[in-house]
């Protein structure tokens, strides 16, 4: 398979594309985006671009090199186990599209 | 059938019972407050929040995850898992996924048989809860205060064998949990649920089938019904030539069925990846090891013990370390009374458990202490208060919390075994009840209980119940 590289701040799009169209269909329905066909075909060249580019990693050894999962201070800060009160129930509620009972309304989800 | 078994592995929900929530500072226990009292922009999900790690959380994982033999990492990780549901205010729940708190372990649960089944763990891993959705007449309307209220997920591998040994573990796995006072562990109250993976097999194979999973069994005994009538429907389905599919199926608690659910995201669909906002949880071994000072002698261990040490039966043994503060109470009680301890034992099964039962108090909460308890039995050794009168002692101690001595003597309750008083009052019950008499006389001598209850009454149970009866059957054969 050919590669492609980073030309400037651009890169050329080839046709050898590593996401077949239903994964890209499947990616967006787990995203809950509704594309349109030429949005479709579009990220799927867009993302099998970027999926090609970061398979280039795979080619490194990295036998002996530890995963990094942060560059900072690897230690999470603790806090104490103590409550305190959180925000008005009208602070929280006054962005909500619609509310009931002091409750949050959605709209009902068929299964 | 006995030519197949089944294959069952148990997915747990812990809800531990910090006072606030897993990475804000917001109450946790929400049972009696109304809706959205307890949240706030952190675990509401709203732009530009950080979470922040509750230490007491880390501890109770640890310590459940020492109790359960499993390898505690020193270093874990957070991960997002991402998908969309209206009670999920994030879009992702904060979890762990391929760097948990703890790895391996395994319980003993003691099975009525006899036998022991060991149950490993796959995994155990802390993560925040999800909020609540109502449906109220097709309206959907969501509860925001149980978000990020922790959790401990701990899956089981495929050990358990039946649908009861299923329950059997999850009884040993909530005395567990409340012993080590790291959750209420009060499956109506959802802070034990259960998923069960389930499939079958011929006897003694050593492959694993397709198994389905049964989301929701939210109790013991829906535990027990699902994965029975799922064993049962396998069995069926395979006589019939036909596969197991890898369905998720939903339990039905009030119709007693099994619906098959729409099918749920894979794990790939989730999307997990490395937490951003949270840096690794750090174990140090100082750490742990001012955790685990809290490590308690564990249930079945103590179980096991009150059977060799004190020459107890497995019954009592059992029962007596179903709840630690009740096992204290018996230890304590049984080093002030060290000569009889199955003596002691009755009395607690008998009598304490009833006043437990009644008052819903633990027994370290009882004013009538291990020593007063003591007292009471001494006093029933020693004749001066009947055993009837000193089961009355516990609740009037249990009332007034005044030592058993003292209420003897105040109200006068020290058994009359002096010969001539009940002697007395013996002749009092035979001269007013001519009738009964002469009925005794004539054959009827179960009547000898009609009149030693009569002497009872008018002594106000304080007589001594034997002399009553040798004196009463010497005045009625005169
Ligand atoms: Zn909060």
């Amino acid at each position: 398979m050919r590669r492609q590289g980073f030309t400037q701040s651009r890169y050329v799009i080839i046709p050898a594309m590593s996401l077949t169209l239903e994964e890209v269909e499947h990616i967006a329905e787990l995203a809950r985006l509704e594309l349109t066909e030429a949005e479709k075909a579009r990220y799927r060249e867009q993302l099998s671009a970027v999926l090609d580019y970061i398979a280039r990693l795979q080619e490194l050894d990295t036998e002996n090199i530890p995963p990094t999962s942060s560059v900072l201070p690897a230690r999470t800060p603790l806090r104490p186990d103590v409550p305190r009160p959180g925000l008005p129930l009208e602070e929280l509620m006054k962005n909500a599209a619609d509310t009931e009972q002091e409750q949050f309304r959605v709209p009902p989800v068929l299964d | 059938m006995t030519e197949y078994e089944a294959v069952i592995g148990l997915e747990t929900h812990i809800q531990l019972n910090t006072q606030s929530k897993i990475f804000c500072s917001c109450k946790a226990d929400s049972w009696n407050d109304p809706p959205n009292t307890n949240i706030c922009p952190v675990c509401t999900g709203l732009p530009g929040v950080l979470p922040v790690t509750n230490r007491v959380v880390v501890e109770k994982a640890a310590l459940l995850a020492a109790a359960m033999h499993a390898e505690i990492q020193p270093v874990s990780f957070f991960d997002r898992k991402n998908y969309f549901y209206p009670d999920l205010p994030k879009g992702y729940q904060i979890s762990q996924y391929d760097r948990p708190l703890a790895r391996g372990g395994y319980l003993d649960v003691p099975l009525p048989d006899g036998t022991t089944r060991q149950v490993t763990i796959e995994k155990l891993h802390i993560e925040e809860d999800a909020g609540k959705t109502k449906n109220d007449n097709g309206r959907r309307l969501i509860d925001f205060n149980r978000c990020g209220v922790p959790l401990i997920e701990m899956v089981t591998g495929p050990d358990l064998r039946s649908a009861d040994e299923a329950a059997q573990y999850l009884i040993r796995l909530r005395q567990l949990l409340r012993w080590l006072g790291v959750s209420e562990a009060d499956m109506e109250k959802a802070h034990l649920r259960c998923d069960a993976n389930v499939s079958i097999r011929m006897v003694g194979a050593d492959y694993l089938n397709p198994k389905t999973e049964i989301k929701n069994v939210n109790s013991i005994v829906a535990v027990k019904e699902a994965v029975q009538t799922e064993i049962e429907r396998q069995i069926r389905e395979v006589e019939a030539g036909k596969r197991i599919e890898a369905w998720t199926l939903e339990w039905d608690e009030d119709a007693g069925v099994l619906r098959k659910m729409r099918s749920k995201e894979t794990e790939a669909d989730y999307r997990y990846f490395r937490e951003p906002d949270l840096l690794p949880i750090h174990i140090s071994e100082a750490w742990l090891a001012h955790i685990l000072q809290e490590l308690p002698e564990l249930p079945l261990e103590r179980r096991a013990r009150f059977i060799s040490q004190y020459g107890l039966p497995e019954y009592d043994a059992d029962i007596l370390t179903g709840e630690r503060s009740l096992s204290d109470y018996f230890e304590a009680a049984v080093a002030l009374y060290p000569s009889d301890p199955k003596r002691v034992s009755n009395w607690l099964l008998n009598d304490l458990m009833r006043m437990l039962n009644e008052s819903g108090k633990l027994a370290s909460e009882l004013r009538l202490t291990p020593d007063y308890l003591v007292e009471i039995i001494r006093l029933v050794d020693a004749g001066t208060v009947n055993t009837t009168t000193g089961k009355s002692l516990l609740d009037k101690v249990e009332a007034s919390g005044k030592r058993p001595g003292e209420i003897v003597n105040a109200e006068g309750l020290a058994q009359v075994s002096d010969t001539g008083a009940i002697r007395q009052a013996a002749q009092q019950i035979v001269s007013a009840n001519p009738e009964q008499v002469q009925s005794y006389r004539k054959g009827k001598t179960t009547l000898i209980g009609w009149f030693v209850g009569q002497l009872m009454r008018e002594t106000r149970g304080k007589a001594d119940p034997q002399l009553a009866r040798s004196i009463l059957e010497e005045l009625l054969s005169e």
